[in-house]
Order: structure tokens, then sequence, then C-alpha cells
């Protein structure tokens, strides 16, 4: 019973030293994120939002990943609830608009969305909003290879041209866009048209010598991101050559080059069939011998 | 010769037929054949168990048995060295070697195709090598060379023989039953008719032509089995210059350990005397001379440029784990036999016979430097590996098999030694009779 009670005291010694150990550990000062928001319409589809979390570590910004953002439309309620997202490594996340969202976002031309953090350990709570009044861009293309963007918003029910808005045409390309012609940027005259000969004849396209156009507006106050893709006839037909599976040094053995194969057989002959007439001399020599 | 005590015909079979073993000769034979046996038991337990027995992990996956392999390959291109290149030469002096260097090309070539079928763990494996090989492998060049270059050997060895076996038949009493029949078997056609000597004769021309180009070739294959892999330490254009030069080195100082010991034990200084040493000392320090000119390219080059990713490996060469194994084969292998040969007390029999020893023992050294140290230094770093996966150190198997190849080399030349004349009788008549006319 004693030593039960020692080993007890012993036990509660050890808790209360650890509790202290807590207790007198002051509280690390939480840092503060910057959250940012971003709309993106791609082909007048679905619209969706970037959010991206950043923080000031000495003096300089760095992406906060794996935090929780709440996405909302207009107001913070249930009714207009986008979604919640998760950052990534690069402190960014995505979210489509929902459907369930599809009546707020009819009531007006114009809207706000907002991006709620509600603070951790590490951070503390933030939120972050963006405007945009709905908008969209049509691309045409005309055979003399004129490419035609005209810019549009919503104003009530009706979809008006819109001037003095700045556009990119570019070629799709796996990493980046490229420009049509060495002017970086267009502005939508009075009629919200904007157009751009295209001077890429040469650029490669897939076998059928198809490339995508874009049209886009980047990071515009009002409008957000639009972009829009049309795919064209206009490139060098492309056949990639794969040379897999032909003959070559890293082939199968079934795959060796022919030279090799020559080289190597040539030489095997020669040697070998020296080496054989030396033992056919071997032979002659006994017969020679038995001839004696 | 010229100058040197002619001797008669008789006392000359005499002299050089092959003699029974004598007390000193079985109790080598004996350990030869003990170290051969454990070596047999290591094989079997690795046969049994696997690979596992051995050091080699993912890493280093060519241990010892590969640098023996080397060092046998290399050795064995002393046949096309003192056969091959003197006789073309002209040289006579070299005569009563030429079947010392071909005994130990043969002996060297069987146990080199040996132990590659060792190292693959599984010897069914070597079959897969013919159903599943590709022609673009160096793996594949070397055992289609391998393959040429054991049976030029054998031929280079045979076609001399034949004279002698016509002796050696004619004195059938100094040798057993068993042993007339395996001469008459393999050479009682020959009669000496002028025909035969000329048909031989061109046979043995055409050997010493042939074999100089497939020697070449593989220690050169066999150099490539590294310089084709990106690996820091084998990334090399010189590698097979580098390697001929070191076997031409090691070969000869394989022959002046061997003619040293065959002249004691069979007392043959009137047939292997000091000239020999004296020449074959000036061309051990010609062929040190010449593998230390490429060792300074090989190394020193690397190491003005330090890239990052062969510092590693180099370090460990020249200050880290390899450094006395690799300082020991420059030095002992290459610098002091140099020193020694210089000077001309340097060139008599002892210590011509101790240079040698260090001249081999250096070499096989110098083939683990080569093998081994690239293998513990990739260029990705190991990562999340097992302990023993970054060190090597060859296990009692490893050893035992290796010193039982060496063992086995060294039996199969002794075998040859009793079997066979060590030194050409019919060539050595022949010389004679030339040089009194």
């Amino acid at each position: 019973m004693k030593t039960l009670s020692k080993n007890i005291a012993a036990l509660l010694a050890i808790i209360l030293l650890l509790s202290g150990y807590n207790c007198f550990a002051q509280g690390a000062a939480k840092g503060d994120v910057s959250i940012t928001l971003n709309y993106f319409l791609v082909n007048n589809q679905v619209p969706y939002l970037v959010v991206r979390a950043k923080t000031k570590v000495d003096g300089r910004f760095q992406p906060v990943s794996g935090i929780s953002v709440k996405l909302f439309l207009d107001k913070d309620s249930a009714g207009t609830f986008i979604g919640k997202v998760v950052t990534n490594n690069k402190g960014e996340a995505a979210a489509f608009i929902p459907a369930s969202a599809k009546a707020e976002w009819g009531t007006t031309v114009k809207h706000t969305f907002l991006a709620a953090f509600n603070g951790n350990k590490q951070y503390e709570a933030a939120k972050g909003d963006l405007a945009v009044t709905r908008a969209k861009i049509l691309m045409t293309a005309s055979s003399d290879k004129k490419v035609t963007a005209v810019v549009f918003e919503l104003k009530d029910t009706s979809w008006v041209p819109v001037k003095g808005v700045d556009l990119k045409f570019a070629v799709k390309r796996m990493d980046a866009d490229l420009p049509i012609n060495e002017t970086a940027t267009f502005t939508t005259d009075s009629t919200g048209t904007a157009s751009a000969d295209f001077k890429r004849d040469s650029i490669p396209g897939d076998a059928k010598g198809n490339i995508t156009l874009v049209a886009k507006v980047e990071d515009n106050d009002t409008y957000g991101n639009l972009v829009v893709e049309k795919t064209i006839p206009w490139g060098a037909k492309f056949v990639p050559v794969s040379n897999f599976n032909e003959r070559s040094l890293y082939g199968t053995g079934d795959k060796a080059p022919i030279w090799l194969l020559s080289i190597v057989y040539s030489i095997v002959v020669v040697v070998w069939g020296i080496l054989i007439i030396l033992v056919a001399s071997i032979f002659k020599i006994k017969k020679l011998g038995k001839a004696v | 010769m010229k100058n040197s005590v002619q001797i008669a015909n008789n006392e000359i079979i005499s002299d050089l037929l092959p003699q029974k073993f004598g007390k000193a000769g079985k109790i080598w034979t004996g350990f030869l054949v003990v170290v051969c046996l454990v070596g047999v038991y290591a094989y079997y337990r690795q046969l049994r168990y696997g690979l596992i027995v051995t050091s080699m992990r993912d890493y280093v996956s060519w241990g010892i048995y590969i640098s023996n392999f080397v060092f046998f390959v290399a050795i064995s291109l002393v046949g096309s060295l003192i056969t091959a290149v003197f006789r073309l030469a002209g040289v006579h002096w070299s005569t009563p070697l030429t079947r010392i260097a071909e005994m130990i090309a043969v002996a060297a070539i069987i146990f080199a195709s040996l132990i590659i079928i060792v190292d693959m763990g599984s010897p069914e494996r070597f079959y897969n090598l013919f159903i599943h090989g590709r022609i673009q492998s160096p793996i594949i060049w070397d055992v289609i060379v391998i393959t040429t270059y054991f049976f030029i050997s054998i031929l280079l060895l045979y076609f001399p023989l034949l004279p002698d076996i016509k002796i050696l038949l004619a004195f059938k009493e100094k040798s057993g039953a068993r042993l007339n029949k395996f001469y008459s078997f393999i050479g009682s056609f020959w009669k000496g008719s002028p025909e035969q000597f000329k048909i031989s004769e061109r046979a043995i021309n055409i050997l010493c032509i042939t074999i100089i180009p497939v020697a070449f070739t593989i220690h050169t294959v066999t150099s490539w089995l590294f310089a084709t892999t990106y690996r820091p330490g084998w990334d090399s254009t010189n590698f097979g210059a580098y390697f001929i030069s070191g076997a031409f080195l090691v070969g000869a100082g394989g022959v002046v350990v061997a003619m040293y010991v065959f002249r004691k034990a069979y007392h043959l200084e009137k047939y292997i005397n000091e000239s020999h040493f004296e020449k074959m000392g000036r061309i051990v320090v010609l062929m040190a001379l010449l593998y230390l000119y490429f060792n300074v390219n090989e190394y020193l080059v690397p190491a003005f440029k330090m890239k990052t990713s062969e510092e590693a490996h180099l370090n460990a060469l020249f200050n880290g784990d390899f450094a006395i194994l690799f300082w020991f084969a420059i030095l002992v292998g290459m610098i002091l036999p140099i020193i020694i040969l210089l000077f001309k007390k340097g060139r008599k029999p002892l210590p011509v016979f101790i240079v040698g020893v260090m001249v081999v023992v250096g070499a096989w050294f110098k083939r683990y430097l080569i093998v081994t140290p690239t293998l513990l230094h990739p260029f990705l770093p190991m990562h999340d590996v097992p302990e023993s996966y970054r060190h090597y150190f060859p296990s009692w198997e490893e050893w035992a098999i290796t010193l039982g190849s060496l063992a086995g080399v060294m039996l199969v030349i002794t075998i040859l030694a009793r079997i066979f004349p060590i030194i050409p009788i019919q060539e050595t008549i022949t010389e004679q009779h030339e040089n009194v006319e």
C-alpha cells in the first residue's frame, strides 16, 4: 500500500511538472493571412473562383497551404454558399460556382464574392472579397486569317458591347500562350470589337494542323478573367515521329542496328573462320602423320 | 642464347621433360586443392542460399568477383604479349618464356569465364545470356571475345606443343602410362616431317597475328563494361588504353613471378638465366611507366576539375575509405617497381621476382578500386536505404570463392607444368643448333 502511494505521488508529480511546463510556455503569436480572389470564365461556361492565401515571412510573401476557406456569393449566408476549399502547397484553391447558387447568380449583373478563413492555431482569421460584373467574349476567325473578338457585359437582361477593354489574342501552347502577332494587347472599340492578324503560319499544330486560338481578358478590375478558345486549322501539320521500337543501341535484342550486326558478325565470321581453318590444319597434320 | 653455354640435345631433353611432384610440389598442390575446395564449399552455400551470402547489395552489385574477373582477363593478355608480339617481332630470347605465358593465359581465361558465372548467382542465368542477350550490350561482346580468346589461347598452347609431344612419347619411361596415353591421344600423329612443320609454323604465325587484335579487343571490351555506363570514375574515353596498359603490366609481372618460381623449383637456371630477368625487368618497368601515365590521366584530370558529382568518389580514393588501398596500388603496384627496376641491381632474379609479386598484388587491388568505389558513389544520392547498402566489405564466402579461383588458376598452371614441358624442348634444341651454326 505504501509503495502504491509512493507511485501515485510520483505520477502526480510528473503530471504536475508537465502541466506546469505547458503553463509556463508562452503562446506563439499568430500570423496574418492575406486572402485574394480571382474570377475566371472560360469559353462562357460555368465560372470558377481561385483563392490565394499568403502570409509575410521575413518581409516576403509565402503561400499558406492547408487552410480551409469558405466561399460565398454576395452574402455570407447558407443560401449563397459556394463551397469550402483547402489551399494546396502553392497556397491556392479553386471552386466552380455550383448549381445551388444559380438563383442568386441570376438576380443581378454584378456580384461580390466573399472568402472567409476562420483562423487556426497558426493564423488569425481573414476575409477577402471580389466584385465582378458579368461579361463574356465572342471570337470569330475569318478566312483571311483575321481574328476578331467582341467583349460584352450584361446590362439588365441584355448583352451590350463594351468599349476600352484590354484583351489578348494568342495561340494556346503546352506551357504558355503565344501571341498571334507582335502586338501584345488590343483594346476594344466602341462596338466592343478588337481584331488582330494571325502571323504564326508555320506554328506546329496537331496531325491535321489544328491549333487553339485564345482571346482573353486578364485580371480586369470589372470583369475578372475571361477566356474564349477556338480550334482552327491554321497550323502546320505535325505528325510526331517516334523512333521507339526501331533498331537502336537501346532497343531490344531483335532491334539491334544493322551496322552493329554487320560489324559484329563480320568480325566473328572472319576470326572464327580463321580458327576453323586452323583446326582443319590439325587434321591435315594428323593425315600427314598417318601417311608417314 | 648465343653467349650462353651450348647444351647437348639429350641434356636439354632430360632437363626439360616434365617432372613428377616432389615433396614441396605435393604440398603446394595439396594446399591449392584445399583452397579450391573451400571455395567450392562457399559456392555451394551461395547456390544454396543465394547471393544474399555475399555483401553485394543494390548499390555494390559488382564486388570482388568482378574485380577478380577483370584481373584474370588482364593477366591472360600476357599470352599475346610474350608469345605473339615477341614472336612476330623476331625476339628469340623469350622462347623459354612462351609456354609459361601461354599456360598463364589459358588458366586465367578459364577462371575469368567461371567467375562471371559465379557472379551471376544461379549458374543457369548464363543460359539467359544466349536466349535474351542483346548484341548491343558490351556484356555479350565480352562473352564472344572471351570464348574466342580462350580458343585461340588453347590453339596457341597446342600447336607449339606438338613437336614436344613426340619427344615426350619417345621418353615413355619418364611419364606414367596414363600420361603416355594422353600424349598419344593429343599428338601421336606428329612425326616431325617438313610438311607438318610447315603447316604448324604457318598456323602458329596466323594465331600470333590473330591473337593480338583479339587480345586488345577482349580487354577493351572489358573496359567498356564500365566506360559505357555513366558513373563517376568510369565515365572515361581513356578506359580501353588504360585497361590494356594495365593488363600488359600485370601479365608481365605474372610471367616474372612464374619464371622465377619454375626456375627455382625445376632448376632451370641454364634456360631461364639472369639475362631473361634483366630483359623482363625492362619490359615491366616500361609497362609500369605506361600504366602510371594512364593513371595520371585517369585521376589527375578529374581531380583538377573536381566536379561536384565526382568529388565524393575521388575523395574516397585520395583520402577517404579507399585511400590506403589506392595509394598501396599506386605505390606498390607502379611507383616502387619503376624505382627498383630502373637500377641494374634491381633487375637481378630475386628483386625482379619481388617486383613481380608487388605488381600482381597491386594490380589485383587496382581492379577492386576500379570496380567498387564507383558503385558506392552514385550520381543520385542514396536515400532511405539500409546501412549495409552504403558500405561494402566482402563476406567470407566471397573471399573463399575469390581465393579459390586464384588458387584454381595456380592449380591449372601447376598441372599443366606437370603434364607438359614448361620450356619448349624442340624450339630450344632448334635454337641451339641455329646458334651453333
